[in-house]
């Protein structure tokens, strides 16, 4: 740390902490509140389960003292302890079933909440998170709460055990029972401090095995680039740095086990020789039984394990507390977009076209001090088809974007259909406008569930029509299982240009009042691409279309051309008249820079 | 708490393939052999010492305490002391070097397993899928971590643990060992019905969790589409299925162990039970001491404990034998392009020919290229044009020796290239992919994947020599923007002038572009067309590409038509020919025009 902080820096730093971590708490009571009953149920079979299991070495001593020693019922004792074992199997069994099914209940509910939350999220937030970041919150997060509440009712038996072993030593000979105690708080002690510094250095294990598994996972997506460059040592080298630190990692954990687990092994062995020892001369004075000693015994092993118990659960607790702490964090990320609290309906379709476009003076950045649109205006009619033609990063993604109100706009408005974007519900905007993307994404599922995907309830016709109308109806009949092939990132492999058009499909199927086709079919051949030219003007027929291209061919569908140019609309008309008059526009296509092409014309 | 492993029954190894998989294993572990031994022997003397403590209790009560002579009793609790020393300083050192040699054996394991794949040839990527080769890097060896660091050292002591404690008991009294057996059989018999049910159980959960997680991944990495559709509910309602199939297979899974628990913990005090009950009849007759009856009632939980323990690593162990099959798998993999011993570097310049080849990808039924020959001198452009599918990219590969032809040859200045050094061959032909993958990291960073060791002013200099200098200059962080996850920070064009410009780094004898400016606006495609004219003067270049602009400047043009090359000649010679190029060159132009 370099920065120095200010006293009123520090106390306004700790008391944020303490703000943040009281209300991952808040969240976690919340949460278990649901499950009171089953849980208080548990605990009282756990504490149940602690005073059956404290009793057997007490029978254990009698049977001792009076079966053995003095030739008393032997059997019966015999019997009461097989009987205290069936009801501490019993309860053990139920105690176990009950934490573990409470725990993973609540990590369901916490997971479904969370997912939810995430993908509600604006994109903004998204833009800047990381997959793995959040993939965390859900997995390992959850895991460490899960592993928390499983331990709740074991805690409060192992509590009791240790109070009433205690209580029973010292009835028995307090003189015994303070030599024989003597070690065991120090395997608490090493047992809190062990979970203590063991898990930072799981986590950075953790950490460099994420990193090992970003080297492979790039490696591997990228094996082209990598062979295209030959750049098989270079990643050899990221691999083999990963691959060191796991192993220096790794290595600072195992000192760490190293220096407390044989301790808290070694530690209650020394109960045991002061029992021996100590306890050993008391009976040969004749201030105990044997029994007493034996009895000693049992029960200072069965103080081991609720001891270390309870010191992990401390770091346990802090642990959870710290995922809770990173859940919160998302969970309290609260969407900047969202529904306004009065929505405005969307005018129902009549005579008059829908689907009319309006961006009035748009002020936007993904960095505000960085404005990628400036002043941007531009009016589409219901109906109406117009391509958006510009170089390279000049916005017309991003246009798209603010369309579908993925961002919100600094300042001046977006219109559908007269009613500014930020006024109506986001599922009724989003709704009627359909845009395929520029990379195409698919998912992990059949063509007929990627088709369907904006209408789940799609009918066959409809879906081969759009399949047809987009150019994928061919090559889908080729597919080892026609419609019903599964595609995506874990399925068949399809071409650039086939992705496209499965794409194209699924934003027919949506019959959206605004299709946006954003660089569409930048990998369909030219000769493919006429094709699909010829289908769309069935689909853009009396549809709002936006069509983002670079091909004078596609561009030529639109009724009209706006040339985005640093962040304005720098020209607006048909493809020949900007082509006649404009020359960033011919620049941008490159238009008529050949002679060749210049001599069609 | 570890979590536990499972193995499919098709993965399950066979014995033979158990004994290969131990044997290699010893030998990729010989460097450290010796760790190894002092592992072992650390781990033995740990054991003995456990198993000494129970023993000295009844020493101390029968002849200390009942043969009423404190000495004795002093005797036995000084040696306890110093087995309990002994036994801290051998637990420590069996940590240590048990962990030293693990580690370092899957270090060794990720270096030899992450080599082969990267010197596997691309015929490899085809067939393997991306997911499922990360998961043998990461999930794979990560699971033998676990063993590595408690799993190992508890299998091994418990397996001790077990065989001494039965000789302990035996010579202490064979009448109770006996009663003590009779237990054993239940135990071992429910442990076995556990280890089967529990490992069903948890290939169960391991197959939703996977699913869960995946549908989590896709949910996060797809959530523009799902917002733009508005299908959140729809996505959220799959997904709280396949989370509440993930809470039923836990729930299912805790209740196999349920009983299981319930049976050990009950198991436990029943058989103290019946030495109690047994073993002091046994006293009333005079066949044992008191304090043989008491060291069994410690040592009962020595014989019990590590059955339990060995029953659930049963499966670590079995998942992780698994594992290591497949890893050796790709360890035995031939490369199908490999370096001959003997290969020579190529000469820094000369001609590029194909001579007659045909190439099939491996499980394909149709020929990619069929008897196709070309050659491209130095400083020499050809383009390469055709349908969708025609062969275009396979051509390109292959003069890159992605992948080798069955039959025929490519050879560069009179070489071979089967027959060159790997390394002169990526330094002299060089392919910007169809699809330019982004790494995670800065702009430079990503240029860096062509050749790590440039310094800034150079890779300044190739985006100079794309002509994007002014392009990038506008982003607030310019070349240092972070790209973030494949590159989803930067508009599309400017991915593939990132794509490009690596190309600008290596300065390459012969460059082969596969469509590497599809998505850019055709001037700026101009642009970098001229600045790459600029940069490759007197160099081979072989371009794939769908715009005629491009094509038309190049020297020569081969159109691919169904795996054979069609025509070849100059933009002229074709035209004039009035064949395919003339066609296509006709239909480019109709799109040219408006309507
Ligand atoms: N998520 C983002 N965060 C920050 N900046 C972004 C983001 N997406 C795009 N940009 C930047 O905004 C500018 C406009 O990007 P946009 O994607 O709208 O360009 P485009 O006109 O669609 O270009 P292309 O033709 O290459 O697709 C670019 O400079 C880009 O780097
Ligand atoms: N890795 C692969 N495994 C099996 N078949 C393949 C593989 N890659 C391509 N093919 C097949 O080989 C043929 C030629 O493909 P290639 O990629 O060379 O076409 P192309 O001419 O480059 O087409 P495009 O213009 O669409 O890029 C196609 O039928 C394709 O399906
Ligand atoms: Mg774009
Ligand atoms: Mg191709």
């Amino acid at each position: 740390m370099t920065s120095i902080e200010s006293d009123t820096e520090v106390a306004a730093r700790l008391e944020f902490e303490e703000t943040q971590r009281s209300e991952g708490w808040r969240l976690l009571r919340a949460a278990l509140r649901l499950q009171r009953r089953n849980l208080l149920l548990g605990a009282l079979v756990g504490i149940l389960w602690a005073s059956f299991k404290v009793a057997v070495p007490q029978m254990t001593k009698y049977a001792i003292n009076d079966g053995i020693e003095k030739n008393g019922p032997l059997l019966r004792w015999a019997l009461i302890i097989g009987g205290l074992g069936v009801l501490t199997g019993v309860l053990s069994g139920m105690r176990r079933y009950i934490a573990f099914r409470e725990s993973r209940w609540a990590e369901t509910l916490f997971r479904e909440r969370l997912f939810s939350h995430v993908l509600n999220l604006h994109v903004g937030y998204h833009d800047k998170a990381q997959t793995g970041q959040l993939m965390s919150r859900a997995s390992s997060d959850l895991m460490q709460i899960q592993g928390f509440i499983v331990m709740i009712p074991i805690t409060l038996s192992n509590v009791i055990q240790i109070f009433a072993v205690t209580a029973i030593l010292f009835l028995t000979d307090p003189i015994l029972a303070i030599v024989a105690l003597i070690p065991l708080p120090f395997v608490n002690l090493s047992a809190r401090r062990f979970s203590h510094r063991i898990h930072p250095a799981s986590i950075a294990v953790q950490a460099e095995q994420a990193q090992l598994a970003n080297v492979v996972e790039e490696s591997i997506s990228g094996v082209r680039v990598v062979k295209g460059f030959g750049a098989e040592q270079v990643q050899f080298e990221k691999l083999e740095k990963e691959a060191d630190d796991i192993l220096r990692e790794s290595m600072k954990a195992a000192r760490i086990r190293s220096s407390f687990m044989p301790a808290i092994d070694v530690l209650p062995a020394l109960g045991l020789v002061a029992v021996l020892g100590v306890g050993g001369h008391r009976v040969l004075n004749g201030d105990l039984t044997i029994g007493d000693l034996v009895a000693f015994n049992v029960y200072l092993t069965l103080l081991i394990w609720p001891l270390r118990n309870i010191g992990m659960i401390v770091a346990l607790g802090q642990r959870a507390a710290a995922a809770l702490v990173r859940i919160n964090e998302v969970m309290s990320t609260e969407s900047e977009i969202t529904d306004p609290a009065q929505p405005k309906t969307l005018p129902l379709q009549t005579t008059e076209p829908v689907g009319a476009v309006k961006f009035d003076k748009v002020l936007f950045g993904y960095n505000p001090e960085f404005p990628v649109l400036r002043n941007f205006s531009m009016e589409i009619r219901g109906g109406e088809s117009i391509a958006i033609v510009g170089a390279t990063g000049s916005g017309k993604s991003t246009v798209t974007r603010l369309l579908l109100r993925f961002y919100d706009t600094q300042s001046g408005h977006v219109f559908l259909d007269g009613i500014d974007v930020r006024k109506l519900k986001l599922s009724d905007l989003r709704k009627h406008i359909g845009v395929v993307f520029e990379d195409t994404v698919l998912f992990n599922d059949s063509v007929r569930n990627n088709i369907a995907f904006a209408k789940p309830d799609a009918g066959v016709e409809e879906i081969e029509r759009a399949a047809k109308l987009s150019g994928a109806h061919d090559f889908v009949l080729q597919l080892p299982n026609g419609y019903e092939t599964v595609i995506g990132e874990r399925g068949f492999s399809l071409s650039g240009g086939q992705r496209q058009r499965i794409a194209i499909a699924r934003a027919i199927v949506a019959n959206p009042r605004v299709l946006v086709l954003d660089d569409a079919t930048s990998a369909v051949d030219p000769s493919k691409e006429g094709e699909i030219r010829d289908a769309m003007k069935t689909v853009m027929s009396g549809r709002t279309t936006i069509v983002i291209a670079h091909r004078p061919g596609t561009i030529a569908l639109a009724d009209r051309v706006i040339l985005l140019d640093e962040g304005k609309v720098a020209a607006i008309g048909t493809h020949d008249e900007l082509v006649g008059s404009n020359a960033r526009y011919r620049e941008v296509l490159a238009s008529m820079s050949t002679p060749e092409e210049e001599k069609v014309n | 708490m570890w979590s536990q492993g499972g193995v499919t029954d098709e993965d399950r190894l066979s014995r033979a393939q158990a004994r290969t998989v131990i044997g290699r294993v010893f030998k990729m572990a010989a460097p450290f052999r010796k760790t190894m031994y002092v592992a072992f022997a650390c781990v033995c003397a740990t054991t003995l010492c456990a198993l000494a403590g129970p023993l000295l209790v009844r020493r101390g009560i029968d002849l200390g305490i009942r043969g009423n002579d404190p000495a004795s009793l002093n005797v036995s609790v000084g040696v306890y002391l110093l087995v309990a020393l002994i036994a801290y300083v051998f637990g420590r050192a069996q940590f240590l070097y048990l962990n030293r040699t693990g580690e370092s054996f899957l270090r060794v394991l990720r270096l030899a397993v992450f080599r082969q794949m990267q010197r596997q040839s691309m015929a490899f990527y085809d067939r393997n899928k991306a997911g499922v080769l990360v998961a043998r890097m990461t999930a794979d060896i990560e699971s033998m971590a676990e063993l590595v660091q408690w799993g190992l050292l508890q299998f091994l002591a418990a397996g001790m643990l077990i065989v001494f404690a039965l000789v302990l008991l035996a010579t202490l009294s064979w009448q109770l060992t006996i009663v003590a057996l009779l237990v054993m059989p239940i135990l071992i018999a429910a442990s076995v019905k556990f280890q089967r049910d529990s490992n069903k159980a948890y290939l169960t959960v391991r197959d939703r969790v996977g699913a869960n997680l995946s549908a989590l991944q896709e949910g996060i990495t797809t959530v523009r589409v799902i917002q733009a559709y508005a299908q959140e509910e729809e996505t959220i309602r799959k997904f709280t299925k396949s989370n509440r199939e993930l809470f039923k297979s836990h729930e299912h899974s805790v209740r196999v162990s349920t009983w299981y628990f319930a049976l050990i913990e009950f198991g436990g005090v029943f058989a103290s039970a019946l030495i109690i009950g047994i073993g002091g009849w046994l006293v009333h007759r005079g066949d044992v001491t008191l304090g043989t009856v008491v060291a069994f009632t410690l040592l009962l939980s020595s014989l019990f404990d590590p059955v339990q323990q060995l029953s659930q690593l049963y499966n670590t162990v079995q998942s992780a034998g698994a594992a290591l099959n497949k890893l050796f798998q790709i360890l035995d993999a031939k490369p199908e392009v490999d370096e001959h011993p003997g290969a020579v570097a190529l000469p820094l310049s000369g001609e590029l020919v194909v001579n007659g080849i045909d190439f099939t990808y491996s499980g394909a039924e149709n020929r990619a290229l069929q008897s196709v020959s070309i050659s491209v001198g130095v400083g020499e452009k050809l383009a390469l044009v055709g349908p969708t599918g025609a062969g275009k990219s396979t051509l390109a590969k292959l003069m890159a020796r992605l992948y080798d032809p069955q039959v025929g040859s490519v050879s560069y200045g009179g070489i071979d290239l089967k027959m060159a050094t790997m390394s002169s061959l990526r330094e002299r032909i060089v392919v910007v992919p169809q699809e330019g993958f982004l790494f995670n990291g800065t702009i430079r960073d990503n240029l860096r994947i062509a050749r790590s060791t440039a310094n800034d002013e150079e890779i300044d200099a190739a985006i100079a020599a794309i002509g994007a200098t002014e392009h990038f200059a506008t982003l607030p962080d310019g070349l240092d923007t972070e790209v973030r996850e494949r590159g989803s920070r930067l508009s599309a064009g400017e991915r593939q002038l990132v794509a490009l410009a690596r190309a600008a780094l290596v300065d390459p004898a012969v460059l082969v572009l596969d469509e590497a400016t599809s998505n850019l606006d055709p001037g700026t495609e101009a642009e970098v067309e001229h600045a790459l004219e600029r940069l490759m003067a007197g160099r081979t270049v072989i371009v794939v590409a769908h715009r005629l602009s491009t094509v038309q400047r190049a020297d020569h043009i081969a159109v691919i038509a169904d795996a054979q090359v069609a025509e070849y000649g100059t933009h002229a010679e074709l035209i004039a020919k009035g064949g395919r190029y003339s066609a296509l060159a006709a239909a480019w132009q109709k799109s040219q025009v408006s309507r």
